[in-house]
Formats: C-alpha cells, structure tokens, sequence
C-alpha cells in the first residue's frame, strides 16, 4: 500500500528534535515586533532573488540573513519525518488512522484558509499566509498521534 | 458488519495480544476490531479466520445496513 512512502521508524525521534525547536524559533520569530531576533549571514545560491526595494530579479550566489531558510527547511524535514516515519508496529488500522488524520489535517486547514481569507486583510493576511505554509503538517501530527493515543487507552481497558 | 472476535477468543482462551502477534498486527487493531471501529482488510480477516480453523463469513457478519 502506501508504506513504501513512510520512512523507518527511526526517524522519528529525528524528526521531533528538528520540529520542536524549529516550531518554538518560528513562533517566536513570528510574534517578534524586531526582524533580528536572529541574524545568520550566509552565501547561499538563489535560484530566484526578488528582493523588496531591491533592483535585480536574478539567478546567483547571494549574501543573506539565512535564518527563515534555517527555521523553514527544519521546521518542514522535522514534520516530514515525524509524521511520515512508520509507527513500530505498522499495520492497516494505524494507515487507515493516518490516511483519516491527513484528510482531516486538508480539511481542517482549507476551512481555516478560506475563513481567514473571508475575514482577514491586511499585513495580517501575510501572517496568515505564512502560518498556513505550515499548518497542515502540524494539524496532521496533532490528529494522528491524539487518534493513536486514543486507541491505545482504550485497548488498555479489555484483555 | 459484526464479528464473533471475543467469543473466539474466549473459547480459544487467547489475549487480544496474543490474536495480534499471530496475525502480525498491533493489539490496538485486534480491539478496534472487536469495538467494531474498524473492518480488517480480506487479508487480515482471512488470517483471523484461520487461527479459529473457522470460515470467515462465520466470524465476520454481514448486517443489513451493510
């Protein structure tokens, strides 16, 4: 089925480690009124660079503050890894509950954009628009491992 | 659809965990069964069946609202 697109379990604990800090670092980076809470210069290559006010649209070697890359490209592998990453023991009911978490996950964050499309304008609109880059993933986390804690108290209770 | 599980399993004298581990599945899924919160794949009910030497349309029911 589709565990041939799940990664081995031991990514798991990888994946927590990425998302949490990236998580915690993009919250507060996001709820900061300062732009250099943290300020990490790097060359990096562009394939794009728009820069606001800038003057050249190009493709090349650039010098940056990398740290949105950083939070980003954790916060996303971090996800990837722990809610994609086989459960120790994999079988059809825990890929039928994370099939059911990822259509809830879609549903939920599609509501939540559309409302917020409807009600929200302005610079708060581009908070929004930066938030749903990553909501989905954390809704799914949140629903898959509250369905499989769920499941796991209840069978508890029969022999 | 309803299943005759736990009454197999008393006569038997076998733990959820027990069914679980002799289908290669978790004990949560052997429950969910039970709870009839989830209908097993034809694979996994025919395992089922085999372990209680039944047929599996003695162990699984179908019901009219199915």
């Amino acid at each position: 089925m589709a565990l041939k697109m799940l990664l081995p379990n031991g990514f798991k604990k990888i994946g927590w480690v990425l998302l949490i800090p990236s998580t915690i670092i993009g919250f507060i980076m996001m709820l900061s009124p300062n732009d250099d809470i943290l300020d990490l210069h790097s060359t990096v290559f562009a394939l794009y660079n728009d820069e606001i006010l800038g003057q050249n649209k190009h493709t090349g070697f650039i010098n940056t503050n990398i740290t949105n890359t950083l939070v980003g490209v954790c916060f996303i592998l971090g996800g990837i890894m722990v809610g994609f990453s086989k459960e120790k023991k994999e079988d059809e009911f825990i890929a039928n509950l994370r099939l059911s978490s990822l259509m809830w996950a879609v549903w939920v964050n599609y509501i939540l954009l559309l409302l917020s499309f409807l009600f929200i304008y302005g610079f708060g609109f581009f908070q929004v628009m930066i938030y749903n880059m990553f909501t989905v993933l954390i809704i799914f986390i949140g629903r898959f491992n509250f369905l499989l804690f769920k499941s796991k108290m209840t069978a508890t209770y029969e022999k | 659809m309803k299943n005759d599980l736990k009454v197999q399993r008393a006569i038997f004298n076998i733990t959820q965990e027990d069914l679980a581990n002799k289908v290669s599945v978790s004990r949560q899924t052997i429950h969910a069964i039970e709870s009839n919160k989830y209908i097993p794949s034809t694979t996994l009910a025919i395992k089922i069946a085999k372990v209680f030497g039944r047929g599996v349309e003695e162990i699984f029911i179908l019901e009219e609202s199915d």
